[in-house]
């Protein structure tokens, strides 16, 4: 017993373990206590109810937004698993050209604000946008050709929305694929077409599964797409009505609380299934061979085709809607594309950006959040991820309490945290810091997964050969651990980094005029209609992420820490 | 059977002499030569390996299997790897985790394109594989349940269940541990001579090149040091590398005394000045510097002392160690430290006075 506490190791998993217990445990306990509790206006519980939970299933609008979200997230999981799968592999295992396209394409999606994304597609496909325009002109209707404000366009934009971590994360299935496997049918005399289907697919089957239910449980939660093209053509989603009932007033949190409670059951389903998946997917390695370059398949003269819908990939998935954002910022009023637009471009926009003190703000608002909450996490996550990943005291209990906030989808999170926020007597609701908070709590088990897989990678014998030579515990930490798991603890901050100046879900409800942050601002200059700021401010903005995307694309490959968050 | 013809295939830059690849190889092998491609690593055998398989495509030279020209580079001709009827066994054993073992044997005869094979013929001739490599009965088990050695037999059965022309083994035993390592070579031996294919194997181990092969062909740094049979690799070292390599023989620097033709003995003036009997397998020069080697093996140690006698060296014993079967000592012979190797039952003591005699026939000049 006296052992036991002298470990050092023992200190530290007690004490991490109670700030994982403090941050990810009130979300989950306020979110089922609100749903089964009535309250008075002060937010006192009243009493103890099933009324949410039997709205949802009275009224039929809880199962439209149920049936919506699956078929949301099923399309836009098919549509992005297909171009991002098969650009993947157009560009790691064949000789197609202008691969480099593809990982631009990547990168700068990477550091784009989702809702960057989203609005540059609305334009594009709008009612007033080219696509339409074009349409009108050539027919002379008045009408429109395709209407965004739709199912389809919601998957459609989605769709690309996700395809280009779909091409990251399959590009390294791909590139890690024992090329063997490939060679040996081709040795056996099947042909290109015949290895793809016999040997190549059915290998990549698990890898493939398990990503299509990552990318589904994403677009579940997924919260920017449904909010600014679903909810104008009233189409709601299960996030949008969580939304629409915190937002409203009085805010009906009961039934928000209800729906997140449904989302997030739905979700740990799903992600008890992904783990079963990817576990599925392990199995499938196999002992490598000597470190031969896999072959690129020759695709013959198909290999200018490849090229193409590398081109078209990079055309619509990047150009088209950075081209989009671009003619906005540079107009006074939104309008459509035409020569006669031409006459009235105007650097306005970008002069506002940098004289009006709201936007210098708000960056300054949103790098510190987001560099503030990575630095927590991974100090959080070193400690808990070596504990876990050596099986240290408590190891699994650590793993599980830091990936416990993966059940809750974005919007869900915030309003959990807003309120455990209400209720606690610090005056932290309505300042960053609950943004903070938030975030920390979102992104735990991305630090979590970096710190882990890096210290499974690290081999046993390095800890043990400094303890052997005199050194206690805490300094193998400091001296042996620490250095070697640097390049994860960076490429993990830089991830997280990235992804919080990326997602609006969570801080969009935490949120308040004094405490902004660049999703949640540029969603709402979209709302009220501003949108060649918002549009100026989007792009330079852009322009700072990709550089940062760029490090973290760069660090990553060198390093080979080749994980992206899933 | 085998014919290759000044193949090269250059990896990295063209103008730095360490880059990997191959240069100018040729050989030709008869029908049912087991041949082997023997050097350290980046050596350029694994390459060689690969471009008669097609899966690298050569900058130059010609191969050919029987009259059917496989790759040339002059006139552009190269049959694409899945129809070449080409059996190979790759290191990692590459055996389909999805599929059982019946139907990773199976594959190449379900893919063919010459010929349709009937659900009975497939059946037949997998069993048949499987029963040649000693794996009958294990048909209907997935191919994630077995063993290295099984999964190693399960490749081998796929590489000849289609009756290949050419059997091609890169590293196929560098994956076992070194009991199952003996066994397979062994048994991979007998197979290929009971089947008669001609076959082309890559590895860096010389006890297997020595072991299975018709003909050795070691190599380094692209290149093509000696090319014989086993006996005279080993026996008959063509230069330095190859001595070195072989057997790691004690290598004597001197200077031939007189012309000597090839295959002729001779008298060599050691640079300490002893003076000993040598072979010269290619020959020698009056005047010119040459090396010697020396095989720890072929050198008998005593106390016994008899310098009078031809191809005596006198020294001291520096250091030993009981190796089981037979015991190492390094000897100190002037200034030079020589390896030999006795028989276990024999003891030295450290700083013990020995000579040790050689026959003219195992002191071969090398270059």
């Amino acid at each position: 017993m006296n052992n036991a506490l002298a470990d050092p190791r023992v200190i530290i998993a007690v004490g991490v373990g109670a700030v994982l217990v403090a941050l990810m445990v009130p979300p989950l306990w306020m979110l089922m206590q609100d749903s089964v509790t009535t309250t008075d206006a002060f937010g006192d519980i009243t009493g103890f109810t099933l009324q949410h939970f039997q709205k949802l299933v009275i009224e039929k609008r809880a199962l439209i937004s149920l049936w919506n979200s699956l078929l949301f997230a099923a399309g836009s999981t098919v549509l992005s698993l297909l171009t991002g799968g098969i650009l993947a592999w157009l560009v790691e295992r064949t000789n197609a050209p202008l691969k480099v396209l593809a990982y631009l394409v990547a990168i700068i999606s990477m550091g784009t604000p989702y809702v960057l994304h989203v609005i540059a597609w609305l334009f594009l496909l709008g009612k007033v946008g080219p696509l339409n325009d074009l349409w009108r002109q050539m027919t002379g209707e008045t009408g429109v050709l395709f209407n965004v404000n739709s199912m389809a366009g919601m998957i459609l934009i989605e769709g690309f929305l996700w395809s280009p971590l779909v091409f990251l994360l399959l590009g390294s299935t791909f590139r890690n694929a024992n090329a063997d496997m490939e060679e040996a049918a081709r040795m056996s005399g099947a042909s290109v077409l015949d290895t793809l289907r016999r040997i190549s697919l059915p290998l990549a089957m698990p890898s493939l599964l398990a990503l299509a239910l990552f990318v589904f449980i994403r677009a579940i939660g997924g919260f920017e797409v449904p909010a600014l093209v679903g909810m104008p053509g009233r189409i709601y989603v299960l996030t949008t009505d969580v939304y629409e009932s915190t937002v409203t007033v009085p805010p009906d949190l009961g039934h928000a609380a209800a729906f997140s409670i449904v989302m997030v059951a739905i979700v740990a389903v799903l992600l008890a299934f992904y783990g079963r998946l990817s576990r599925n997917a392990e199995r499938y390695h196999s002992i490598t061979g000597k470190g031969f370059r896999p072959r690129p398949f020759d695709l013959g003269r198909g290999r200018w085709i490849a090229g193409g819908l590398i081109v078209l990939n990079f055309v619509v998935v990047l150009l088209l809607p950075l081209l989009t954002l671009g003619w906005m910022s540079l107009l006074p009023f939104l309008r459509s594309i035409s020569l006669a637009g031409m006459a009235s471009l105007t650097l306005k926009n970008y002069r506002a950006v940098f004289t009006a003190h709201g936007y210098v703000d708000l960056a300054i608002n949103s790098l510190l959040v987001a560099a503030g909450s990575a630095t927590a996490i991974m100090a959080i996550t070193a400690l808990a991820g070596w504990i876990a990943g050596r099986n240290g005291p408590g190891g699994r209990i650590l793993d599980q309490l830091a990936t416990l906030s993966l059940v809750f989808p974005g919007i869900c999170l915030g309003v959990a945290v807003m309120e455990v926020w209400l209720r606690v007597p610090l005056p932290i609701y309505g300042t960053l810091w609950i943004i903070g908070i938030a975030y920390v709590i979102r992104y735990m088990p991305f630090g979590m997964r970096y710190v882990y897989s890096a210290v499974l990678q690290l081999h046993r014998e390095l800890e043990e050969a400094a303890s052997v030579a005199g050194a206690g515990t805490m300094t193998t930490l400091r001296r042996i651990v620490a250095p070697l798991l640097t390049p994860a603890l960076v490429a993990g901050w830089l991830f997280i980094f990235l992804i919080a100046n990326k997602e609006l879900a969570i801080a969009v409800l935490l949120a308040s005029p004094h405490s902004q942050v660049i999703a949640v601002a540029i969603f709402d200059q979209w709302v009220n209609g501003q949108g060649g700021e918002l549009a100026a401010f989007g792009l330079i903005w852009t322009v700072l992420m990709t550089i940062i995307a760029t490090v973290f694309f760069v660090f990553t490959r060198r390093g080979g820490v080749d994980v992206y968050g899933n | 059977m085998l014919i290759v013809r000044d193949l090269t295939k250059i990896f990295g830059d063209r103008s730095d002499s360490k880059a990997g690849g191959v240069r100018d190889f040729s050989f030709e092998l008869p029908p049912g030569t087991f041949f082997t491609l023997l050097g350290p690593s980046g050596c350029g055998k694994t390459t060689t390996l690969r471009c008669i398989a097609g899966l690298e495509r050569p900058d130059a030279g010609v191969i050919r299997v029987g009259d059917i020209t496989l790759h040339d580079s002059e006139t552009g001709t190269s049959v694409p790897m899945n129809r070449r009827g080409i059996g190979m066994v790759f290191q990692s054993y590459a055996i389909w985790p999805h599929m059982t073992v019946f139907e990773n044997v199976a594959f190449p005869l379900r893919v063919a394109k010459d010929r349709r094979y009937g659900r009975e013929e497939i059946r037949t001739l997998v069993v048949e594989a499987l029963g040649t490599v000693g794996l009958g009965g294990y048909a209907d088990r997935p191919a994630t349940r077995l063993s290295g050695g099984q999964q190693q037999r399960v490749a081998l059965a796929r590489a000849i269940v289609h009756k290949p022309r050419l059997l091609l083994l890169d590293e196929p035993l560098s994956n076992l541990d070194a009991s199952l390592r003996e066994e397979m070579r062994i048994e991979l031996r007998r197979l290929q001579q009971q089947i008669g294919l001609t076959t082309v194997y890559v590895t860096h181990d010389q006890a297997e090149a020595l072991a299975m092969s018709d003909l050795i062909a070691v190599m380094e740094l692209g290149r093509v040091a000696q090319m014989d049979e086993p006996r005279a690799i080993y026996f008959r070292p063509a230069n330095e590398f190859v001595a070195r390599f072989i057997g790691a023989a004690n290598l004597l620097h001197g200077v031939c005394e007189a012309a000597a033709g090839p295959g002729d003995r001779g008298a060599v003036t050691l640079d300490d000045g002893a003076r000993i009997g040598c072979i010269f397998p290619a020959g020698g020069v009056a005047g010119r510097a040459v090396t010697v080697s020396l095989r720890p093996e072929s050198l008998a140690i005593s106390t016994h002392r008899d310098l009078d006698a031809s191809n005596t060296l006198a020294g001291t014993v520096i250091a030993g160690s009981f190796l089981g079967g037979s015991a190492r000592y390094d000897v100190q012979v002037n200034q030079r430290i020589l390896r030999v190797s006795a028989p276990s039952d024999q003891i030295f003591a450290i700083g013990s006075v020995v000579s040790l005699t050689f026959s003219l026939d195992s002191a071969v000049v090398v270059g």
